[in-house]
This record gives structure tokens, sequence and C-alpha cells, in this order.
């Protein structure tokens, strides 16, 4: 889908953000934006422009649903939800990034002594 | 990932694009505003905090298609302006645009027509149930590949084989219909039972025939055709039970055919064969109907031949007189009806290919030199960014652009030209009733023009985007003459060679049908004319009564004026019809009537050679006193005579004729080509003239409904004609005069099989040689416009205009006289190669020098013709804008 490694790669965890930050309950697009913000007490600054695309490619794979609704400052807005798909997405992902993390975090922690 | 949810998406982007647009236009003013509240709620001042906002977000327009194409839909996208923008180049170059398509409308429209040619007579299955499992059996014995086989045959056949899940015999003959409504003559057929229950057809009112009906004696019922349930009996739904009067005898309606039943022609009725079958066909020796049968499912045509072939041993040893010699074909519906035709029809698709060729040799030059225009565009392109890919798509969507179009309207040219085509083709021509632009035939052109584009815009394409940016950027190549120049002669070439395969085809049957014109036929063509008349049945009651019946009618019709003489025939010649038997010399009888020589039987009256104009070599032709009664005489032709009396008077000698009797040879008679005027004399080629009014009593009533009237006039056709129907209408009104032709159209359609090959082959040399010239003048130009700087300079160099004129022309005949070379060799090979096509010729050799020389000659003359213009163009440079051009 993508040029170069390090865009799969942010694209890959931006939609991985997403799916965690829309299992929470469902949450409109600016919705997203802020719960991932205070969930990583605003240590992660997401690309409001990729936002969107990414929005619009999750719910073209089936992983989250957008259905019209009322926002809490009484306006329209499109809400979205995780499906039962995403779900799976979610847990699948999850885990490939907890190995991931596990493996480079044990290849970092190596002190010289252990080899 | 859901499949579903994709092509959901997928598919709202594509149709709801607009409200998909304004979804995501709607959610990101929500984003927006809900952030600036936000920061204004942090004490941002308004207008900052829109700003912000709107900042952050990026480009809103290039956000909205980045979540459009997130739904896949960015391919379309690309696909729709690559559409837009290939129609604002076309527009903009309405020339090209113009001969591209109308080149390619020419060459995929006469492929369209023709392939509903092939389609409906080839492809189409037939309008039965499993179709494919349907065959005819066909007695054969040695030289004779197919011969009707007897009726007591097929019933021993149809008792004993196991690979049939049906058998049925079926006789075509012809009725004449006197109540109710008006005389008319009827096509028919005399049908065993189960017949239509073989071909799966069961009628639309009433029953089908029963067994106990198909029985010597039983009583006489009729199935009727739509047509005539229609026009005869006004639709009536109860029409069972009512009667038809044919050949003067009442039959009992059971049932109507289906509206459209075709079987091998067009029925109108349909009787059971065996209580109306002549005594004669009881004879096992006598040819004398068609078996068809359906192969039980699973047992393949090889299979059914190889048992029924065991059979038939065993029927040869228990009636050697009859039998022996015979073998049985089985041959399937499909191929009986398509027969030769099929390899006429593909040798004429094959051609009408090469026709297409030429167009997409068009195409491509044309796109080729284009491409060099281009090359700037191209080029500019390439250095802001694109792809070659993108390039190569841009490309190709323009090739299929210009390709569809052109398809399109090839389409609409077929209909006019199918129209056209199919007035030319002959009557006898099969199934063309099938041919037309249906469903099929559509999606071919379709496919075929999708293939055009890719196929020949892509070599263009690839060499367009061959990443040159800045010799593109520099325009350099100007005036230089590369690769591409071969490429487009080669073509030019190629396009040369092909249109004088096609001329050559042309010409050899021109000249062959010329040729078959001069040929003699061993009677007088001119102002003859044949007929049928159903004599009325209250003449024809007994033989007596209807063989004085016809002689009275002709007595009458040769008192019309411009009458010179007139008298009956049982068949006619070049009209294919056949009747014929075994004969002998002396009068011991044969061991086996299959293995005795065979001649064709003409029963003729005594004015018949009079009539045909054939020469009589010896002795004397009939006399009215030769009639039942008197002594049994025979006349021959030269052919028999010098076959079996070589050096002796065969006048006096003694002939038997199988079935009829010994009889006294009176008189030797010219050969006439009854088998068509390129008849080689290996088929059947002697001939036997028995008088009419001698036939058997029992035979009379039934054969002489058959016969045939030959008149010859002093006037034109359409002054006698009515003055003879009147003389038939007053002598009783209840006679149907009916198969009107005159001898020429009679030898027309004898020749009916060169009649496609000659008018299409025709049409397809011309659309080539059209497509050629058009090829060869806009390559010759496009390299004049290239050269402008190099004639230029050879003006300035001293070179006078009639040099560079003829230089010009020299390029153009060059390329013309490489095709030419190429395409004498390809039409020879093939022409040997192609036995449909060798088989059609006659009189001229398959290298004609003639026909070679005539079709180089005017293909030399188009190149000059097409060259000229271009030429002067370039002999009216002038040198110093030339020069300055740069």
């Amino acid at each position: 889908m993508g040029e170069n490694a390090p865009v799969d790669l942010l694209q890959g965890t931006l939609d991985m953000l997403v799916l965690k930050a829309v299992s929470l309950g469902p949450l409109h697009g600016y919705g997203v934006l802020l719960r991932i913000q205070q969930i990583s007490q605003n240590r992660l600054e997401i690309q409001q422009g990729s936002l969107y695309p990414a929005l619009y490619r999750l719910e073209h794979e089936g992983w989250i649903a957008g259905e019209w609704g009322q926002s809490e400052n009484n306006r329209r807005a499109r809400f979205y939800r995780l499906t039962a798909a995403g779900e799976r997405r979610l847990e699948a992902e999850a885990k490939k990034w907890n190995e991931f993390a596990g493996v480079i975090g044990s290849i970092l922690g190596t002190a010289p002594e252990q080899l | 990932m859901s499949l579903s949810s994709r092509v959901r998406t997928w598919w709202r982007a594509v149709i709801r694009g607009a409200d998909v647009d304004a979804q995501v236009d709607e959610e990101l003013r929500f984003h927006i505003e809900s952030y600036a509240e936000d920061l204004m709620r942090g004490g941002t001042p308004r207008e900052e905090a829109i700003r912000r906002a709107r900042a952050e977000l990026g480009n809103f327009a290039a956000r909205k298609e980045d979540c459009r194409a997130a739904w896949g839909t960015r391919w379309l996208d690309e696909l729709r302006a690559d559409l837009r923008y290939a129609l604002r180049m076309l527009v903009r170059s309405p020339g090209f645009a113009l001969v591209a398509v109308g080149s390619l409308a020419l060459g995929i429209g006469a492929n369209t027509a023709m392939f509903s040619v092939v389609q409906g007579i080839i492809l189409a299955p037939l309008p039965f149930p499993n179709a494919d499992r349907l065959v005819f059996l066909w007695q054969n014995r040695p030289g004779v590949p197919q011969l009707d086989p007897s009726y007591p045959n097929f019933e021993d056949w149809e008792r004993t084989s196991r690979s049939f899940d049906r058998m049925s015999a079926v006789v075509f003959h012809n009725f004449d219909l006197t109540a109710p409504g008006r005389a008319e003559h009827l096509l028919g057929m005399r049908a065993s039972s189960s017949f239509l229950a073989t071909l799966g057809v069961t009628p639309a009112i009433g029953r089908n025939i029963a067994r106990t009906e198909d029985q010597p004696n039983a009583s006489s019922v009729v199935l009727i055709s739509d047509r005539l349930w229609k026009e005869s009996f006004a639709a009536d739904r109860h029409v069972a039970g009512r009667s038809l009067i044919l050949d003067g005898k009442s039959f009992t309606v059971i049932g109507v055919l289906p509206a459209g039943f075709h079987f091998l022609a067009d029925a109108d009725v349909i009787t059971p064969l065996r209580p109306n079958m002549p005594a004669i066909y009881a004879e096992r020796s006598v040819n004398s109907l068609a078996v068809l049968a359906r192969l039980k499912s699973g047992i393949t045509i090889g299979h059914a031949e190889a048992e029924i072939n065991t059979i038939q041993q065993n029927l040869d040893l228990l009636y050697p007189d009859a039998n022996r010699g015979t073998g049985i074909t089985v041959t399937s519906l499909m191929q009986q009806i398509v027969g030769d035709v099929r390899g006429t029809v593909l040798l004429l698709f094959g051609a009408v290919s090469l026709v297409l060729l030429i167009t997409c040799a068009n195409l491509a030059n044309l796109l080729l030199a284009r491409s060099t225009a281009r090359a700037a565009e191209f080029g500019i392109r390439t250095a802001l960014g694109a792809s070659r890919g993108r390039i190569v798509r841009q490309l190709m969507t323009e090739s299929v652009v210009l390709s569809l179009a052109g398809g399109a309207l090839g389409v609409a040219l077929a209909g006019l030209g199918l129209r056209v085509l199919l007035a030319a083709l002959p009557q006898s021509l099969p199934r063309s009733e099938n041919i037309g632009l249906h469903l099929e035939v559509l999606l071919f052109t379709a496919a075929a023009s999708i293939a055009v584009g890719i196929i020949f815009g892509l070599a263009p394409a690839l060499q367009s985007a061959r990443p040159d940016v800045q010799g593109a950027l520099q325009q350099v190549s100007r005036g230089t003459i590369g690769g591409r120049h071969a490429i487009l002669g080669r073509l030019v070439a190629m396009q040369f060679a092909l249109t004088l395969v096609l001329m050559t085809g042309a010409g050899l049957l021109l000249r062959s049908i010329r040729n078959l014109w001069d040929v003699n036929p061993g009677f007088d063509m001119q102002h003859l004319i044949s007929f049928q008349v159903g004599l009325s049945p209250s003449l024809t009651r007994t033989p007596a009564e209807t063989r004085i019946g016809y002689q009275q009618l002709l007595a009458r019709i040769r008192q019309v004026p411009g009458v010179e003489s007139a008298d009956l025939t049982n068949i006619v010649p070049l009209s294919g019809a056949d009747n014929g038997g075994p004969f002998w010399i002396g009068t011991a009888s044969p061991a086996s009537l299959p293995e005795a020589p065979h001649a064709l039987y003409f029963w003729t009256g005594p004015d018949y050679l009079k009539t045909m104009r054939i020469p009589l070599l010896q002795g004397r032709f009939f006399t009215p006193d030769d009639q039942l009664g008197s002594a049994k005489v025979v006349v021959i032709d030269s052919v028999l005579a010098q076959t079996f009396f070589p050096g002796e008077n065969p006048v006096g000698r003694t002939l038997t004729v199988g079935h009829w009797g010994a009889a006294r040879i009176v008189g030797v008679v010219g050969h006439v080509r009854h088998w068509g005027l390129d008849d080689p004399g290996t088929y059947n080629p002697r001939q036997i003239y028995i008088p009419v009014y001698e036939l058997p009593d029992a035979m009379v009533n039934d054969f002489f409904r058959t016969l045939k009237l030959l008149v010859r006039t002093t006037l034109p056709v359409g002054e006698v004609m009515p003055a003879i129907r009147n003389v038939v209408y007053e002598s009783s009104p209840d006679q149907p005069v009916y198969a009107v032709s005159t001898m020429d159209e009679v030898a027309t359609e004898s020749m009916a099989s060169r009649k496609p090959p000659i008018v299409l082959l025709g049409a397809f040399a011309t659309l080539a040689l059209l497509l050629a010239s058009v090829g060869i003048y806009g390559v010759v130009s496009y390299s004049v416009t290239r050269r402008t700087q190099e004639i230029g300079i050879r003006m300035a160099l001293g070179a006078d205009r009639a040099r560079v004129s003829r230089m010009i022309v020299g390029q153009g005949v060059r390329m013309a006289g490489a095709g030419l070379g190429i395409g004498i060799l390809a039409a020879t090979t093939l022409v040997r190669l192609l036995p449909s096509f060798s088989r059609l010729l006659y009189g001229v050799g398959q290298r004609d020098p003639l026909t070679l020389f005539g079709v180089s000659a005017s293909l030399v003359l188009v190149a000059l013709v097409a060259c000229y213009v271009p030429a002067r163009r370039a002999a009216s440079v002038d040198p110093m804008r030339a020069l300055r051009h740069e």
C-alpha cells in the first residue's frame, strides 16, 4: 500500500490505535483523536491529516462501522464503532505488537555476560 | 477483513461518489469546528483557532480524495481522468481520430458481419434438444459415398440396432393442396411415426402420428405447419379432425407443428410414410429415403457406425442381389446440413481477419507517427514525475477508446453490410436464417475491439514512454530517420502483402466464374424455362387419365404464342436433381445390383431433345408412339456409348434398366453436364433416356406429379409465362404453377457455392485496398513532414523538384514493392494449402500469372497515386523556410 517501510509501520500502528480507541466505545473522528491523546497522556502526536483516510480504510476493510449520530454539543457527527471482525483484528494486532515489543525489549535488554 | 464490506464501500464510492464526498466534507467540517472550539476554550482568538484547525488537517481537497481512495476508487478515478484526457486529445486532432476510427470501423465492421455468419451457420446449435446426438444414416458403395437407404434396410436397422434411442425414415414429397382455400403447391414430408420424437419435437396442437397410422392401408392423416394452420384454417384451435385435399386425396388433420419448425426445409405438411409410400420403395435395392436417428447418450458416431455396419454385413449376406458391397456411413445432422459450407465460411472468416490486420497496421502506424509528434508532451509529463506505467496506461486508454469507438461504428456498418450480404447470398445457403447481430456477435466485437486497442496500442505506447526526457524536451530527433520509419515501412509492406493475397483470391475466383460461363453444358441454356404444374385431381383419377392430362396440357402450352417447343422431364440438368440406378448390357441380370454400373435416368417426352437442343448423334429420339404397350426403347448419351460400345454401333443393341426392364437402344445423343458446369465427369456420368409414357401404371400418379415442364421460347420469359399460366388455369383453376425458373437461373444457382466467396472476397479485397492506400498515404505524408528540413537542404544543394518527388514516390513504391513480393509468395502458398479455396477454381492455375500480374500492377498504381499528393507537397518545399524552420 505504501511507498516505503517507515510509513507502513506508522500506518499499521495508527490503525491499531484507532481500533483500540473505538473499542472503548463509539467515537466520532475528532473523538478518536482526543481519546488517543488522552490515553497516551499527550505523548503521541497524531497527524490529523492521516486520521480520516485511516478511518475510511478501516471501514472499507469492515473492521469499524460508521453511523450518523448526535455529538456531545448536539451536532450531527459520524460515529464509529468496532465490528466483530474489527475486534478479532485488534486482538491479533495487539498480540503481534506485544510479541514484537517483547522480542525487541529482550534484545535491547541483553547484557554482554548473557551471550 | 471482509469482502462484502469492501465491495459495499467501493460500490458506494463508485455509484454515489457525490454522497460520499458530501459525507467526508461534513465530517471534516465537524472536525475543524470542534477542534477550533477547543482551541478557543483554551484562549485562542476565533480567527486564529479556525486557521490552526484547518492547517493541522492539511489540504481539504486532498484529504477528501484520500478518503475516497481509501475505499478503493483510485484506479477508477484515474481511468476517468485518462478517459477525459483521451477524449480531449482526440477532439483536438479530429483528422487523426477520423482516419483511425474510420479504418477501425471498416475493419471491425467487416469482421463483425463475417462473425455473425460464422455464428449463425457453424456455431449456433440446431433448434432441437441435444441436437448433437442427431445423425443421418447413409448407404454407400465403392465410388458413391452417400446413397439413400432403402426402406427394407431401414426396417431391419431399426429393429436390430442398439446404438440409437430412436430411428426414423423420411422422404421429402411435395403436395398439391386443392382445398381448403386456393390451390397451392406445398413442401412436405412423408415420415415414419417416430420422426418428430427422434427430433425431440412435440406438436403445438393435437398429437403426433401414431404407430398404427404408419401401417400399409392405415387411414390418411396429416400434421400441418403453423403457417398452413393460420392461412388455411384461420388458426382454429380445434383444427384436429378437419380435412385437407392433398394430391386429390383427403387427409385428416391430427396436429399442428410448433411455429418455426424447420427440418432441412420449411415443410408445410407431414404425412405418415408407410400408407403413402410408392410400391417400389418396398424393394431392398431402391435407394429411396433418408434415415434420421438419435444416438443413445454416451454413444459416439464411431461406435454407432461400427455396430450398424456389422448389422449391414449380415443383411448383405441375406440379400446379396440387393445389398452386396453396401456400407453405412453415420453423419451428424449438423455436418449434413452445413457440409462444405463450413470450409467456405471459415475460409472467408480467415480472409476478413486479414482485413482486420490491415486495419490494425493503420492504427499502429497512426499511433506511432503521433507518438513521435507528442514526444515533447510525454517528456514534460515524465519530467513532472509521471511514472512510465502511468504514461503507458494513458496511451492505452487512448487506443482502447479509439478501438471501442471504431467497434461501435463497426457494428452499425455491419448491420448495414449484413442486410446487403444476406440479399446477395444464395437461397441454398443452409441456416442463413440464423444470421444476425446477436448477443454472441456483439460480445465478440467488444472483445475484438478491446484486444485490438490493447495489442496495437501497446507497442507505440511503450515506445512513447521511453525514458528519454532530455531528448524529448530538446526535440533533437527532428529530421533524423530513426527506427520508427523502418517499422512504419514494414507495416505498409505488410498491408500491401495482405491486400495482394485477398485480391489474388478474388481475381482467381472471378476468372473461374468467367471460365464456367464459357463452358458448353451440352444443351442450349438460352430462352429455356422450367416449371411444374400440379394437374387437377379431376384429371388424374387413373394412370391413363393422368398420361392424357399431361399430353393435353402440353398441347395447349405449345399453342401459346412465343413457345417454340415444350416437353416433360423428371430431372432438369444443372438443378442438382438426382435420379439414377443400375443398368446392364443385354438381359442377363448381374449378381448384385449395387455392383452393377449405374446411370442417370432421364424420363422424358419425345420433344425433350428438340426443346433442350441436345444434338442427336446416331439413330432416333422418341416418338409419340413410344408408350406403354409398345416395345421398350431407350436412348443413351455419348459417354455411355463410348464406355460400353467402344468402336461399335450401339443402335439396335439391348440394354436393361434396373427395376424397369430390357429395352432396345434406338439412338445416341450428346452428353449433358448434369452435375454442374464444372462437372469433372467422375460421379455418375452415364445418361439413359427413357420414354416417360412407358412408365408402368403403378408408378404414374406419384411420379408424374414430380415431372418438370421445359419450354423453349422465342420471346422473353416475362412475356410468355403469364400466357402459359392462363392456359393452365383455363383448363382447370385448381392447378398450381410453381418452381418457375429460367435455365440461366438454374445455371446461376448451380454455381451458388462460388457466389458468397466471390462477393465477400471481392468486398474484403476492396476494403483492404482502401485501407492500404490510406496507410501508405499516411506514412509517406508523415515522412515528408518529418523530412522537410532534409528536403530543404537537398534543394538548397541543387536537387530539383522532379528529383525530390521521385525520391518520395520511390520511397513509397519501395515499401509497397517489398509487400508485393511477400504477398505473391503468400498467395500462391495459401492457394495450395487451402483445399476449401482451390476446389472453387475452374480452368485457372493456382498461380495464374495473368491474375498475379494484374493484381500487382494495380497495387503499384494505387501506391503511385497515394504517394503523388505528398510527393507534390515535398516538391513545393521552400528551401529557405524549411531551413529556418529549426
